[in-house]
């Protein structure tokens, strides 16, 4: 066999290759990606804008002439404030906590934390019907040690049970980037500045604060994202006046049957939720990229 | 002085962490453990007698509601690992340029919505076209899939590394055929990303709610769906019970995947662990 040959050959072989790629990229996405994820997405944009009888913006205008639909944003709007923010601060000072000064144990916590994901959030805001409700553990606990006549907590349904309970379920969501992003440092920044005078203090913030923020900002975004999708907590302790988006977009589909409102609702929420975890990949690359 | 105070934080933080840990993840699961024991809680601190009577008295349809929780979360860490594993080596071949860093996004998209969003649009999609899905539990597994790809394909991608792509291109230049390829090299490579990928797949299925509750038919509630049924009725304690079970079968069935399966096959074919499973857990 020639050399001329044996340069064809591989030459047919690298393109029969780079065929097979391009019908394999094909076939997942028209057998997986499109089925599962775009389609379902592309009829639920379609319902949104279209009404008994052909293109319409009923369920925009239904939606949004209803007076319900601003208190329903507000409720939503707060609670992923407050939560999302009380969550993120929390995780930020247990993140740096445990990276700067970590104990036997730390490394263990950390793969323990990527496990929580998964874990279901409706669980935990059951279980504190049992610690924080009226004649829960703690309220009862109080009463008798300081001899009240009433149970003194009466919080848990309704806003304060649901931040409390996203606060403890979304934590570690923040916890977990920070410290990736922390763990990225160049450690050798950090001890030259030291070494040359420079208080804890200014370490944290003219190094440790700028390098990282990205990487926190991405966590910090992320909670927000996941505390706006939450469903489960606000369907055990929310009540018929606080309804956030999710809950609202479930019950005009299942209980009011209303699909065209439904989907309108859920397109809104798809931008929103889209535009936020744009954000997130954008701020995650940068800690990346910052970091090499 | 300056180690002394170092060491004082260092206590500090070890007692946050500590009390963090035991508030977020201990105490919700032991409550509800303490719970579904408890013959009545209300009234007093703790329980004051233990009882098995909410373990007995569960009915057929908590039974069933179990039976489906765990057949689908089987088959979605199934299908989501065989499809995240699809994904992974069919984008890694693209490489970053023409269209792979989009697709990349794309795939990774049910991250980012609601998952009543997600399980709307399936609904939407297909509660009236394949006679026998959307009445079956197939509409269950679809959106279960369709929420936990993201999190194959993630494992699998990432094990996916540069030093590991050598030993599959030696093999192929010498002459092994694709299918060997993958059985041989590929797969006892991705092992660990394998089991991670069902882990977690398993996982998320198995305390799905927002999703399923959009778009299960009748007779195919999942056990948090159940659950939450009861919780909203005010039946605390059955809900509990459930609970229990519910994260007991999680936890065994996460054990069985974690525990060293691989290895064991792996040494009893050869003796010894394979070449690749070797690199791939260094």
């Amino acid at each position: 066999m020639s050399a001329s040959d044996a340069a064809a050959i591989t030459v047919t072989r690298a393109s029969t290759w780079r065929w097979g790629a391009s019908l394999n990229l094909a076939a997942v996405t028209l057998l997986v990606l499109l089925p599962l994820i775009f389609y379902p997405l592309l009829r639920l944009l379609l319902l949104s804008v279209t009404g008994d009888h052909g293109l319409s913006l009923d369920g925009f205008t239904s939606f949004f002439g209803g007076g319900t639909v601003w208190s329903v944003f507000g409720t939503t709007m707060l609670i992923v404030f407050c939560s999302a923010g009380l969550a993120s601060l929390l995780g930020i000072v247990l993140a740096g906590l445990l990276f700067f000064f970590p104990v036997p144990g730390t490394g263990i916590l950390v793969r323990f934390l990527e496990l929580f994901v998964a874990f279901p959030s409706f669980l935990v805001a059951f279980s504190m019907i049992f610690l924080y409700g009226s004649q829960g553990a703690i309220s009862l606990a109080l009463m008798h040690v300081f001899g009240l006549a009433h149970p003194p907590l009466n919080f848990l349904f309704g806003f304060g049970g649901v931040v409390l309970a996203e606060v403890m379920f979304y934590t570690p969501f923040v916890v977990r980037p920070t410290m990736a992003s922390l763990s990225l440092l160049d450690r050798r920044l950090m001890e030259a500045a030291s070494s040359l005078g420079a208080p804890p203090a200014m370490v944290l913030r003219r190094i440790v604060l700028p390098l990282a923020l990205p990487g926190i900002a991405a966590g910090v975004i992320l909670c927000t994202l996941l505390t706006l999708n939450e469903f489960g907590i606000p369907l055990v302790l929310g009540s018929v006046k606080l309804v956030t988006l999710p809950v609202a977009i479930y019950s005009a589909a299942t209980v009011d049957l209303n699909l065209h409102a439904a989907a309108a609702m859920a397109v809104i929420m798809l931008a929103i939720s889209l535009c936020l975890y744009g954000l997130y990949r954008h701020l995650a690359g940068r800690q990346l990229r910052l970091a090499r | 002085m300056l180690a002394d105070r170092t060491r004082h934080w260092r206590l500090l933080a070890a007692a946050i962490a500590t009390l963090a840990c035991a508030w977020l993840f201990i105490l919700p699961v032991a409550t509800v453990l303490l719970s579904s024991f408890a013959k009545r809680w209300g009234g007093t601190v703790l329980p004051t007698t233990l009882t098995l009577r909410w373990f007995e008295r569960l009915g057929a349809d908590d039974w069933s509601a179990l039976a489906t929780s765990l057949e689908v979360a089987a088959a979605v860490a199934v299908l989501g690992t065989v499809l995240g594993l699809w994904l992974a080596l069919t984008l890694e071949e693209r490489g970053r340029e023409r269209g792979g860093a989009l697709l990349d996004l794309l795939v990774m998209v049910p991250n980012g919505i609601p998952s009543v969003v997600l399980g709307l649009g399936i609904l939407i999609a297909y509660h009236d076209v394949p006679p026998g899905f959307s009445d079956s539990g197939l509409i269950v597994l679809a959106a279960q899939l369709a929420l936990v790809l993201p999190f194959c394909y993630r494992s699998a991608a990432s094990a996916l590394r540069r030093e590991l792509v050598v030993l599959r291109e030696a093999a192929s230049s010498l002459g092994a055929p694709p299918a060997m390829v993958l059985r041989r090299i590929v797969l006892p490579q991705m092992a660990p990303a394998i089991r991670s990928s069902l882990a977690i797949a398993f996982a998320i299925s198995i305390g799905e709610l927002g999703a399923t509750m959009t778009v299960y038919p009748p007779g195919f509630a999942t056990a948090p769906v159940l659950i939450l049924g009861e919780v909203e009725r005010g039946y605390y304690l059955p809900a509990s019970a459930l609970s229990v079970l519910l994260l007991g079968c999680a936890l065994l069935v996460l054990i069985g995947i974690a525990l060293p399966w691989g290895r064991a096959l792996a040494w009893s074919r050869t003796g010894r662990p394979s070449p690749a499973a070797k690199l791939a857990s260094q």
